[in-house]
């Protein structure tokens, strides 16, 4: 077993990528789930932080901020536009709101009466105009003999529809902990694709060194037990650095684990893993270059994780990407990650793919090596 | 004088054929700057899709929801709500017009605004013409903040400090225990210092060189306008040159480790600073902000990206003083620490 024993040896050398990866993987899931995970019990509605500053005081402005107040959290604010920006920028309010002060003429002229600053960084943050808009039409329609009537409009707004949260027998995909996991999960596969690509693609150029290979050539080991040995080393490297992930999300967040559909993450990673081993094997026949090895490295990994959903949900990207993005496995790893699975037929599609391209990839390393040996 | 100039146009070329800095400064950049257009385009062009209500076929406002355009009415059988809710429906409104959710997100929220906007007006009791829904009541929204901006903020500053690389290669070719060259040029009367000092100005300029590349392609091909403010944005982003070359020196200074190993050093922490400044997904930048504010105040990378945001989005120019302060800081303790490791060394054998 000593090309198996090197192998191991020269990767072990190598374990600056794994270790960096690996760390700052960790700094950030440990970050990202310190908060208390809670169940969800209740229907939540989205409560912004918003700021208002009322140059009016009337009785008309006040009912609103009286309204708002009760569907926002108020944070204090000043009349600066700096310091307004600043406070969206650095997320401390979600929106402000200035009042004018000729406010009640232009209701009832039904002018552009309110300033807004929101977060346009945040679809939520348009709520607050919807709130607006309403309660304004609201104060309009009851405007009658030149005053508004505001105790009606108050009593109707506080006509409430009563909504049920209905226990589901499917852990519901909003809950904090099932996001935990597959944020988890999902990152794992950006992580692992680039440890693979540059830990085992750097050890790979060392043993197809041009030197190392002709004494290899020589030697006595059949080129079958060779290879047998070298392709035995790169799945035990694999399967260790997975492994890591695995017991890192058992670590993080075991006690949950009864909570979520740990099987599903722990078949797909293991998939998707075999997937990232194939691809490595076809770059690794592709180039025996260290540097474009490490870029590839960078690329595939960043890349598809950007068009696959790992760095933003799919559901927000656009067509054309995804329909590229249908061309890497990550696509179909964050696919299964996404959805609610009852058996295993609701992910037997994303799998298959997955194995799919691991055939594919193997099936072109395989060729390139042919074409590379006749050469 | 003649000297430097000399060694500048050497090790410019010698920087400009390596392969690792033309695709780590030059292409690397701009492929980023796709992956990042083509997916938050995606997002910014987001159309909302219609949200699916489940009703009885008894319910009484059946043809007010029926009008709203953004949903789409299903008949669902009392029964069979519990399952429908899984898949098929967001919500189910029942004939008391209370509504049963498995979940609360953007979609529950809204049917919910609806159903109450529904019962309110009921309560409200003034004719339907008296309302007016086509007014805007909203003046002058803050339009000029993006999500896809911000993103774009940060790959600037994160490629600003690319210079990083030229500055490893720099020190590997002066250090005689490094490389062949490095041990050729120090028996040589060349002086070490100004060697190092053309090295500093050449990754400097190749680097300025490759983030104008990467902002006209911004600029022209993407078609995205980033900057309203020049002066200080040119400032900002050569701090960060500088910054990124001074770190290059102290990675390539401070430890015997091969090139390659020395690459993937900079490369990690340069795209751990940048993720942590919100590179990839913002909403690690806010989590920073909330669970450990002092990192994103003395995150080089944030700095740039927070900076670049206030000046050019925001017109505020209150704290690009103190960022400018910071990121000279670190300027200054990376030479100083890299000094110390250059100086003048004796070697037995090597």
């Amino acid at each position: 077993m000593t090309v198996f024993k090197y192998f191991i040896r020269i990767a072990l050398r190598n374990k600056g990528v794994i270790l960096s990866y690996t760390i700052i993987f960790f700094i950030f899931a440990i970050m990202n789930g310190s908060g208390t995970i809670q169940r969800q019990t209740n229907f939540m509605e989205t409560r912004l932080d918003i700021g208002i500053i009322d140059n009016c005081n009337s009785e008309l402005s006040n009912s609103l901020k009286d309204y708002l107040g009760k569907k926002n959290n108020i944070v204090d604010t000043m009349l600066d536009e700096e310091y307004i920006k600043e406070q969206i920028f650095l997320e401390v309010a979600d929106a402000v709101i200035i009042i004018p002060e000729d406010f009640g003429e232009k209701v009832i002229n039904k002018e552009n009466s309110i300033k807004l600053y929101n977060d346009d960084r945040k679809v939520e943050s348009l709520q607050i105009q919807n709130q607006i808009n309403k309660f304004l039409t609201f104060v309009n329609a009851t405007y009658e003999n030149g005053e508004f009537n505001l105790v009606d409009v108050e009593s109707a707004l506080d006509e409430k529809a009563k909504v049920e949260l209905v226990e589901s027998n499917n852990v519901s995909s909003n809950d904090g902990i099932t996001m935990w996991f597959k944020y988890y999960f999902n990152f794992t596969s950006y992580v692992i694709m680039a440890i693979y690509i540059s830990a085992i693609g750097l050890v790979m150029t060392d043993f197809k060194d041009e030197y190392i290979q002709s004494r290899t050539k020589i030697s006595s080991k059949k080129f079958l037990q060779f290879n047998k040995e070298m392709y035995l080393g790169q799945l035990v490297i694999a399967s260790m650095i997975t492994t890591i992930f695995i017991l890192g999300s058992i670590a993080l967040k075991g006690k949950y684990i009864g909570e979520v559909n740990f099987g599903k993450y722990v078949l797909n990673i293991v998939v998707f893993s075999f997937s990232a081993l194939c691809l490595t094997f076809l770059i690794n026949n592709v180039t025996r270059n260290k540097f474009v090895i490490n870029a590839l490295s960078t690329v595939l990994s960043l890349g598809t994780s950007f068009i696959s959903g790992v760095m933003v949900p799919q559901q927000y990207l656009s067509e054309k990407v995804l329909t590229i993005a249908k061309f890497f496995p990550t696509y179909y790893f964050v696919r299964i990650n996404e959805m609610t699975v009852n058996s295993f037929s609701d992910m037997r599609f994303g799998i298959s793919m997955q194995l799919l391209f691991a055939v594919v990839f193997l099936l072109m390393g395989l060729y390139f090596s042919k074409t590379a040996q006749k050469a | 004088m003649k000297n430097i100039f000399r060694n500048c146009i050497y090790q410019g070329k010698n920087l400009f054929r390596d392969a690792g800095f033309s695709f780590w400064s030059l292409i690397y950049p701009l492929i980023m700057a796709v992956f990042f257009y083509i997916t938050i385009s995606g997002v910014m062009n987001l159309e909302l899709e219609n949200i699916n209500v489940g009703i009885d076929s008894e319910n009484p406002i059946s043809y007010i929801l029926e009008e709203i355009e953004f949903l789409n009415v299903h008949k669902v059988h009392e029964d069979e709500v519990f399952k429908k809710l899984d898949d098929e429906i967001d919500a189910f409104i029942d004939d008391d017009l209370n509504i049963k959710v498995k979940e609360s997100g953007i979609n529950q929220t809204i049917i919910k605004e609806v159903v109450e906007q529904i019962r309110q007006m009921k309560k409200l009791n003034r004719p339907f013409d008296k309302y007016d829904f086509s007014v805007d009541y909203i003046l002058g929204r803050n339009q000029k903040a993006n999500s896809l901006v911000i993103v774009f903020y940060s790959l600037i500053a994160m490629v600003s400090t690319y210079g990083v690389f030229a500055g490893i290669e720099v020190v590997n070719l002066i250090q005689a225990n490094l490389s062949n060259i490095g041990a050729r040029i120090n028996i040589t009367p060349l002086k070490k210092s100004k060697f190092l000092l053309s090295g500093v100005i050449v990754a400097l300029l190749l680097n300025l060189f490759a983030n104008s590349i990467l902002l006209i392609f911004i600029k022209y091909v993407l078609k995205l306008n980033l900057f309203s403010e020049i002066k200080y944005s040119a400032i900002l982003i050569i701090m960060g040159n500088l910054f990124g070359v001074a770190l290059g020196v102290f990675i390539g200074s401070s430890n015997k480790k091969s090139d390659s190993v020395k690459i993937i050093m900079a490369i990690t922490i340069t795209l751990f600073l940048s993720f942590a400044s919100g590179m990839m997904n913002p909403q690690i930048k806010v989590m920073i902000d909330e669970k450990a504010p002092i990192l994103g105040k003395i995150n080089p990378i944030s700095i740039i990206t927070n900076n670049l945001y206030r000046i050019n989005l925001l017109n505020s120019t209150k704290s690009v003083g103190e960022g400018i302060l910071i990121l000279s800081l670190y300027c200054v303790a990376l030479i100083f620490t890299s000094y110390i490791f250059l100086r003048g060394k004796n070697y037995d054998s090597i």
